[in-house]
């Protein structure tokens, strides 16, 4: 296979670091929204820059959105953001950045992912996870949780980013094993890399990607509207009206925010906000 | 450690190393009788150097050669911080968790609170696996849905009752009676008069001698099931022997004193006070133990009935004493002075309380006792009301006494918080067959009786045998004192001789005459007569006559008025000695 050959080559060029100097499996896979990833499983060899992974293998973002980070190593891994995407996949450099290796997975993430709700999901994970024998990662954990939970519906409070930190900054010392020496990786980078958008959840209880359901608004935008018709079809409660060729409009109190359309929209008429 | 050396046994650990200079670093899922788990985290330290560089459990990391490690940087109390933020989160009412939280400036954070007892440190599962045998509770669920129950969260089938778990429970979280499918047995504390509960290996009481630990057989549960034996493995001096047994020991001796105390009587028999009926009726011995630093509620005097302490207390003096009905005619001497002091307790403990002692008289004869009831009149301002209650009867939560108040010539009703009898002093019960067995007398009350109530006050009319204490009559600690020195002192002179020094009215046996029928051995009331063996010259056996053992004959002649071949005679009153009196009187 062409992606095959070409990593090799690349590798062999590279010729691998004093840690790495054995081949590696990386897998790949494109994530827009949480939860519906396409997978294509490609194998790559340490050193190949991200950018080529995602862009040269692994085939670019879905619909050619704009790339905001990459998320290395599961749930424990870390982000890096699109402007370290010329970092190479190596062990050292991925956990300069806040990211790691783990287990070799590599998610992308494009514009329309919160990194707030990607925080919360894979904390989720964790907790789930967590044994409970320790009280950092019990209590820790499950806390942080708590606090994201609320951030994400609309309710963070000042200094919850503040509490955040501590939280981590404690389980991540005074854990009984790694997985609550590296539960609080996803919050540790995403509040590195884009504490902005957690600032505008809690303070301007605004959600800029348009993912959190609490505090997203979607509406449709006439101006870029052909009245193409494919949101009405796919939306499940039927809150989009609207004549063929003619500008749609959405129901707020019918729209349950599922999302749909600000995903099929071929235009990018709808906006959320 | 700390930048101080030490040097601990192979297989201890940081926390031991930290002990052994005396760092205190505190601990809440560690206890010396199981293994560690290092789960609570309270207990870290940083590893500076020697090994992997950041927070250990210092309960459960061992001790290496070479580690640098520091116990109070900022990175440590940090964490500790947030442990005790987390675990006060999880059981905001904890106790010994808000204690650490302030010695630690623990100041609490806007975290999401839980309203939980169990910090999960899992003391009463290792405990039960490890140490008892079991295993009857364990951790059901994961993260934060982890509980501590039985499998299946049924009641237990092998949970045997010993209770280890909730004695090292550090927040009180577990009760075993939720899951024990036998009743537990509480053992009350025979000292503290059943105020509180004791365990079946005891120190019977602090000031007990020997100073050591006792196990009540028939409560033990090792001896009952062959299990525990939690005492035995944690025995650092390995003290505990399951198999010792009950010695018999026999001494030959010179002398006896007899001390046997006494006890007193049970007030329940006067109905009209309620003792036993209502709670809050105490006897002054119950009275005593509770407000004792060493008793059940650690010297807090606190109604039984509520758990608070009473406003008011009512003392009722002579509780069967001087009542010849059903009580005692006597009077037992101590209980005017011990509740004028019980008063003066009580009003030092509840300032604002207000004390009342119905009395008949007022009995304060020793060194300088009538000042100190004067004292507790005058100064402490306790009531003291002349006069008999009749009745104690219950008004809402608080009881009321009616008695009559002599002096002002009245009925008066008391409402009180709690009352207090002073029973009648009486001899320890199975005094009587003791008297019986060492051959002294005794009154009908069973008081042991002395030689002579003058010039004999701490001998018996047996040679050999004293009396000190209460089991003579009633009186209080510097009488028992005083007469347990003298009778003290009669014993070491009688054994202190190398001869024993006698007065010759004894009585001595006609070995001729005697043909061994032993009657005078059935009267002899101090045992003195004895059997001997006359043998000839090549050692057979001639005849077993009696004979008089001059130590214990007390020359009452008993044994010569009975004797029926007239072997006996006491010297000094031979026939022929009587004969010559009456002749020389009768002249």
């Amino acid at each position: 296979m062409p992606a095959l050959l070409l990593a090799d080559e690349i590798g062999a060029r590279r010729g691998g670091r004093d840690r790495c100097d054995r081949s590696d499996d990386y897998s790949v896979a494109s994530a827009g929204r949480h939860g519906r990833f396409r997978c294509s499983v490609l194998i790559a060899v340490l050193g190949v820059v991200v950018l080529l992974i995602v862009f040269g293998i692994g085939g670019g973002t879905q619909k050619k959105r704009k790339l905001k980070a990459i998320q290395t190593g599961g749930p424990s891994g870390g982000c890096i953001p699109e402007s370290l995407i010329d970092l190479p996949v190596d062990y050292e450099q991925l956990t300069q950045s806040g990211a790691m290796m783990g287990s070799g997975g590599l998610i992308v993430m494009d514009e329309r992912t919160c990194m707030v709700d990607v925080a919360r999901y894979f904390l989720s994970l964790l907790v789930d996870e967590s044994c409970g024998k320790c009280t950092p990662c019990r209590e820790g954990l499950f806390q942080m949780h708590e606090i994201l939970n609320r951030i994400v519906e609309g309710e963070g409070r000042e200094g919850d980013i503040e509490l955040l930190e501590q939280l981590a900054a404690y389980v991540k010392d005074s854990s009984l094993c790694m997985l609550g020496g590296t539960a609080p990786n996803p919050v540790l980078s995403t509040l590195r890399h884009f504490r902005h958008e957690y600032e505008a959840h809690i303070k301007e209880k605004k959600c800029p990607a348009g993912v959190c359901k609490a505090l997203v608004q979607f509406r449709i935008a006439a101006g870029d509207c052909k009245g193409c018709g494919l949101c009405k079809k796919n939306c499940p409660s039927n809150a989009i009206a609207g004549e063929k060729k003619e500008p749609h409009s959405i129901d707020a109190s019918e729209c349950v925010k599922c999302g749909v359309c600000y995903e099929e929209c071929p235009f990018d008429a709808v906006k959320a906000g | 450690m700390n930048n101080q050396e030490v040097e601990v046994e192979e297989g201890r650990t940081l926390l031991d190393a930290a002990r052994a200079l005396s760092i205190e670093i505190p601990t809440l899922c560690h206890h010396r009788a199981v293994p560690p788990a290092g789960a609570c985290r309270i207990c870290v330290v940083e590893v500076k150097g020697g090994g992997r560089p950041g927070l250990v459990p210092a309960c459960a990391y061992p001790a290496q050669e070479g580690l640098v490690i520091e116990t109070d940087t900022e990175r440590v109390l940090a964490s500790r911080q947030m442990t005790l933020r987390l675990l006060l989160a999880r059981c905001p009412d904890s106790e010994v968790l808000k204690e650490l939280a302030e010695r630690y400036n623990a100041e609490p954070l806007p975290l999401e609170q839980k309203d939980d007892k169990c910090i999960m440190c899992g003391l009463c599962v290792r405990v039960c696996r490890e140490v008892i045998g079991p295993s009857a509770t364990c951790f059901t669920g994961r993260g934060a849905d982890r509980t501590v129950s039985t499998p299946y969260k049924m009641l237990s089938d092998v949970c045997i009752g010993c209770g280890a778990c909730a004695f090292l429970c550090p927040t009180g979280a577990i009760d075993p009676a939720e899951f024990c499918t036998h009743p537990l047995e509480k053992i009350p504390n025979e000292f503290n008069c059943g105020q509180d509960f004791r365990t079946p290996i005891h120190v019977p009481f602090p000031q007990a001698v020997p100073n050591k630990p006792v196990i009540d057989k028939d409560n033990c549960i090792h001896f009952k099931t062959g299990k525990c034996g939690a005492c035995k493995s944690i025995c650092p001096a390995g003290a505990i022997d399951y198999d010792m047994e009950d010695e018999t020991v026999e001494e030959k001796v010179g002398a006896i004193i007899v001390a046997t105390g006494y006890e007193m009587i049970d007030p329940a028999v006067y109905e009209e006070y309620g003792y036993r009926r209502y709670p809050d009726v105490l006897t002054s011995m119950e009275f005593e133990r509770m407000v004792s630093a060493s008793g059940a509620t650690d010297g807090r005097l606190l109604r039984p009935s509520n758990g608070k302490p009473p406003k008011s207390v009512v003392f009722l003096q002579c509780i069967g004493s001087r009542e010849e009905k059903i009580g005692k005619p006597y009077s037992s001497k101590i209980c005017c002075m011990y509740t004028a002091k019980h008063a003066v307790l009580y009003k030092h403990k509840v300032h604002d309380g207000q004390a009342f002692i119905f009395y008949m008289d007022i009995r304060s004869a020793g060194k300088n006792y009538e000042e100190f009831v004067r004292r507790v009149v005058k100064e402490k301002n306790v009531t003291y009301l002349r006069g008999r209650v009749a009745k104690v009867y219950p008004r809402g939560d608080k009881l009321v006494v009616r008695g009559a108040d002599t002096l002002s010539g009245g009925q008066v009703e008391i409402s009180a918080e709690m009352v207090v009898l002073a029973p009648a002093m009486i001899p320890s019960s199975g005094v009587r067959e003791l008297a019986q067995t060492l051959r002294i007398g005794y009154d009908e009350h069973g008081f042991l009786s002395e030689a002579h109530p003058k010039l004999k006050p701490v001998e018996t009319n047996t040679a050999g045998v004293f009396l000190a204490g209460a089991c003579h009559s009633p009186k209080d600690i510097p009488d028992s004192v005083a007469q347990a020195s003298a009778a003290a002192g009669k014993a070491l002179g009688l054994v202190s001789h190398e001869q024993l020094t006698r007065e010759p009215t004894i009585g001595v046996v006609n070995e001729q005459t005697c043909n061994g029928c032993f009657e005078c051995k059935n009267v002899c009331a101090y045992g003195a007569i004895e059997r001997k063996e006359l043998r000839d010259r090549k050692g057979q056996l001639l005849a077993i006559v009696a004979h008089i053992n001059e130590g214990l004959c007390q020359g009452c002649g008993a044994c010569s008025v009975t004797c029926r071949s007239k072997s006996i005679e006491v010297q000094g009153f031979r026939e022929d000695q009587l004969f010559a009196e009456i002749n020389a009187v009768s002249r």
